[in-house]
């Protein structure tokens, strides 16, 4: 009973309460910065998936983003797909991608591994910016369609806060049941110590291929979702830089809990746009918020430890005396 | 049914010009329980690495339960039925007691993420159920909660057990379990293995403290320098001229002749 | 028959691998004494471009007083960053500790959210753009050697990076500080059981390493005309790549590496675009990560 009121304010905030102050406090701008909000969430849940619960750190986390952008992109504006289209098809290609990448660098380790997907990562932007012929390079993508649904709605900021909202709650959901599960046990412990979950009977290398799959499905939902509601895309806004903000921003909330990524993903967004003066220094602020966030709060703001036992106890298990201890799926 | 639960012929690992396992042949008997012995360096944990699947046979094979083992990986050695635990104790530090044991059950029972999705709940109480039950036998049920960091070191061993029960294994490997632990925790735990034992697990441990492994074990093999030098009940083998050498060095032998000088 | 142009470019590739080579040392030695990477490393190397260039438009000294400007900041630069991105990570003192998956992570990302910083503070100061280097200080000016044209900064680049590379053996080689180096490389717990001041050696690695690399950039800098704050980044990338390939605790790898790196992103440059170029090092990455985790003279570390 607790747990459905409690969705229920938030559903209710996130669907009724913001978007009635956002329209009081002047609309256009303040939904575009939600909207924002809003898919940069789903980047760092997908991102904690992998990152956080599973223990891949990936600097590459923009490059799946921007394959998933480019693709809705271009289907949109070459094929003229509808959003309903391009969102799914930008999730599989995504997913795809990743678990073509990943399959090989499976076995690596640490930092091995980061390294890597930092060179897959700007491979990928490298290809973005070069191979002009198809993506148009630097020029990018222009005059990609709005969501809307024929004949009921045209593309509107506020159209477009719905869509995004509704996406990144359903995300939620999802990465949450995998997340909060025994599944998610197993993710954590491939984290913990990867060669002990082997002796252990886990199946190490496939569970890092499916979170890497997963994470890479949502990271391209994310980069469509920002393909249509910007209507501009271009290889700048998949670099480096924008993998390191994603990894500070489930750094921030805290490596391996869902909502902390959320919140890192707020905090890190609002910040240059409340203190607007310090807006440009918008990257100083992130490299030193994340420092200090490691140096201070290694735990990050809403850490994974406690955040699992308050979900435990709320939404959990109630076998007898596990009462509090295990999980439903 | 066989009465031999593991077999281990002719098996060799080598690491470039060094022979850390050589030409190793033994068995492990169905409901028995084995003690592996040897001076330091003599390829024990080797061995049990060879066994498990983490460091690959340079040649012989391994069977268990009639199945072939040489090749496969340790995920599925362990989901074949054999467990182990770790001589420095490699417990997940920062998840709870309930979810490291539950590590085990997952080995055994499966962790898929659809399973997880599409919410059917018979796999998850599955797990929970096996996973409560390896943490009562090992008598970790009030710790359930807690972040195994927390745990003493003592504790921290039984989590290992319960952990590796979580399997449902039909031999349990055993990476000295004594190692410091004061005499008393070691009559205990010595306790807990032969119930373990009587329960119809199949026991292989590696274990310094020579009082423990003679106690407890049915029989013993012996490894120095890679090689088995014997293998028989813990009375034979501590008497064996072989063994005592491979300890005590060849100063016995001299002694004699320095008595008589 | 050897195309001229391809000799060209050759000698074209070695130069930028010397570059590579005197930044991935850095990276190697630290990793070595650490166990970690340093990503700020990229940064050390814009600082000494930028030291060089201030002092240039400040004073105008001769070419070597601009060096030592470069070496210093970079000393500086190094020691900074020790003492701020790794040494608060270090609390813990034993073996297990300093080698843990943890305290790894945690200083990968705060010498990355260091270098972040660091770069974004300059682009802030000197504007994001490119900015050219004084006309005498540039070292352009062609040299004919038979049917190759060199740049004087080519020699420059040659000689400064034999002449620091010959340096570093000898340092490592023959004084005490390179023993330690050596130790605390090889076993830092061992090493401080034998009496060797292993935070001192740590502080002494990074401003070796930093040193190398600040030289690298402002040579750089004086040899393509324009510096500019990002510029940290690739070159970083690339050197780290160099290390990897070169197995990882081999600096003699390192730097092969990063001269097999330098000719091929040369040749790639010059049959492709300049943007295919940059991608060289990063194929080269994952090839080698993927193909050979031991680099490709082996011995690189196993898993921990």
């Amino acid at each position: 009973m607790r747990r459905n009121i409690a969705v229920g304010i938030l559903l209710l905030l996130v669907f009724v309460a913001l978007p009635g102050l956002l329209s009081a406090v002047g609309g256009g701008y303040w939904f575009r910065v939600t909207t924002t909000i809003g898919v940069f969430a789903i980047l760092t849940m997908s991102a904690n998936l992998v990152t956080g619960t599973t223990g891949l750190m990936s600097l590459g986390h923009a490059g799946f983003y921007g394959i998933g952008a480019y693709t809705a992109a271009l289907l949109a504006t070459k094929l003229h797909w509808p959003f309903l289209l391009t969102l799914p098809a930008a999730g599989l290609v995504t997913a795809a991608f990743g678990i073509l990448l990943a399959l090989p660098t499976t076995r690596l380790i640490g930092i091995h591994f980061a390294v890597a997907t930092l060179g897959l990562g700007e491979i990928i932007h490298l290809t973005l910016l070069n191979w002009v012929g198809f993506t148009r390079g630097p020029m990018g993508i222009s005059a990609i369609p709005g969501i809307s649904l024929e004949g009921l709605f045209p593309a509107s900021d506020i159209g477009h806060y719905y869509a995004v909202a509704i996406i990144a709650v359903a995300s939620a959901l999802v990465l949450g049941r995998l997340t909060h599960s025994y599944y998610g046990n197993a993710l954590r412990a491939v984290r913990e110590d990867d060669q002990c979950a082997a002796a252990m009977g886990l199946d190490v290398v496939r569970l890092k291929i499916q979170s890497f799959g997963f994470a890479c499905f949502f990271a391209g939902v994310a980069g469509a979702l920002w393909a249509h509601t910007t209507g501009y895309i271009s290889p700048a806004d998949f670099r480096f830089s924008e993998s390191i903000l994603v990894l500070a921003m489930i750094v921030v909330g805290g490596l391996g809990s869902l909502p902390g990524a959320v919140l890192g993903a707020v905090i890190l967004l609002i910040l240059p746009e409340v203190l607007r003066p310090i807006g440009d220094y918008r990257m100083v602020v992130v490299g030193a918020v994340m420092f200090l966030c490691i140096l201070f709060l290694p735990r990050g703001l809403l850490g994974e430890t406690p955040v699992l036992a308050i979900l435990r106890r709320q939404f959990g298990l109630a076998w007898d005396r596990t009462k509090h201890l295990g999980w439903r799926q | 049914m066989s009465t031999t639960i593991l077999e281990i012929r002719n098996v060799s690992r080598r690491f470039g010009g060094l022979l850390a396992v050589d030409d190793f042949s033994g068995s492990v008997g169905r409901g028995e329980r084995v003690g592996l012995i040897g001076p330091n360096g003599a390829g024990k944990t080797t061995l049990f690495n060879l066994i498990t699947g983490f460091t690959p046979v340079s040649s012989g094979f391994i069977r268990f339960d009639d199945v072939e083992l040489t090749h496969l990986k340790s995920f599925q050695v362990a989901r074949l039925g054999i467990a182990r635990t770790f001589q420095n104790l490699r417990v997940m530090p920062n998840l709870s007691v309930f979810d490291n044991v539950s590590i085990g059950a997952l080995g055994e029972l499966g962790h898929s993420p659809l399973a997880a999705l599409f919410g059917r709940r018979e796999q998850a109480k599955a797990v929970s159920q096996r996973t409560w039950e390896a943490l009562e036998r090992a008598g970790l049920q009030a710790q359930a909660g807690e972040l195994a960091a927390n745990l003493s070191y003592g504790k921290r061993k039984y989590l290992e057990i319960a952990r590796a029960l979580a399997l449902s294994p039909r031999l349990l490997i055993l990476d000295e379990p004594a190692a410091g632990l004061n005499d008393t925790e070691t009559a205990q735990l010595a306790e807990f293995i032969r119930k373990l034992s009587n329960e119809g697990l199949s026991l292989l441990l590696v274990e310094h403290d020579m009082n423990f492994v003679m106690n407890l074990c049915e029989r013993v093999m012996v490894m120095a320098s890679g090689r088995k030098i014997a293998d028989g009940t813990p009375h034979d083998v501590s008497r064996d001229p072989a063994v005592l050498e491979a300890y005590l060095g060849s100063e016995e032998s001299d002694s004699p002749e320095e008595a008589a000088a | 028959m050897f195309d001229i142009f391809f000799v060209q470019q050759l000698v074209n590739g070695l130069s930028v691998g010397f570059i590579y080579a005197l930044m991935a040392i850095g990276f190697t030695l630290i990793f070595g004494v650490l166990n970690v990477v340093n990503f700020a490393h990229g940064e050390v190397y814009m600082i000494g471009s930028f030291a060089g260039l201030m002092s240039i438009t400040a004073f105008a000294p001769p070419l070597f007083v601009v060096i030592l400007v470069a070496l210093a900041f970079g000393a500086l630069a190094g020691f900074g960053l020790e003492r701020i991105a790794f040494r608060p990570f270090r609390r813990f003192r034993d073996e297990a500790s300093l080698k843990s998956k943890a305290v790894r992570e945690a200083t990968l990302l705060s010498s990355l959210a260091i270098s972040i910083i660091v770069r974004e503070l300059a682009e802030k100061i000197f504007g994001s753009n490119m900015q050219a280097i004084p006309q005498e200080y540039l070292l352009l000016t062609p040299v004919q050697i038979g049917p190759l044209t060199f740049a004087n900064g080519q020699f420059l680049i040659f000689g400064l990076s034999i002449a620091m590379l010959g340096g570093l053996q000898w340092l490592l080689k023959r004084t005490r500080i390179g023993l330690a180096i050596r130790a605390v490389a090889n076993n830092p717990m061992g090493a401080s059981y034998v009496g060797i001041n292993t935070e001192r050696t740590i502080i002494a690695t990074f401003i070796i390493g930093s040193t190398l690399g600040a030289v690298a950039g402002l040579v750089v800098g004086l040899y393509q005309g324009a510096i500019f704050p990002a510029m940290g980044f690739a070159p970083g990338v690339k050197a780290f790549v160099a290390m990897v390939m070169g197995g990882l605790s081999s600096i003699g790898g390192a730097v092969v590496c990063a001269l097999i790196l330098g000719v091929s992103e040369a040749v790639t440059t010059s049959f492709f675009a300049q943007g295919w170029g940059d991608l060289v090092a990063y194929v080269f990455l994952v090839i080698t990560l993927v193909f050979f985790p031991t680099g490709l003279f082996g011995g690189g570390r196993e898993r921990v």
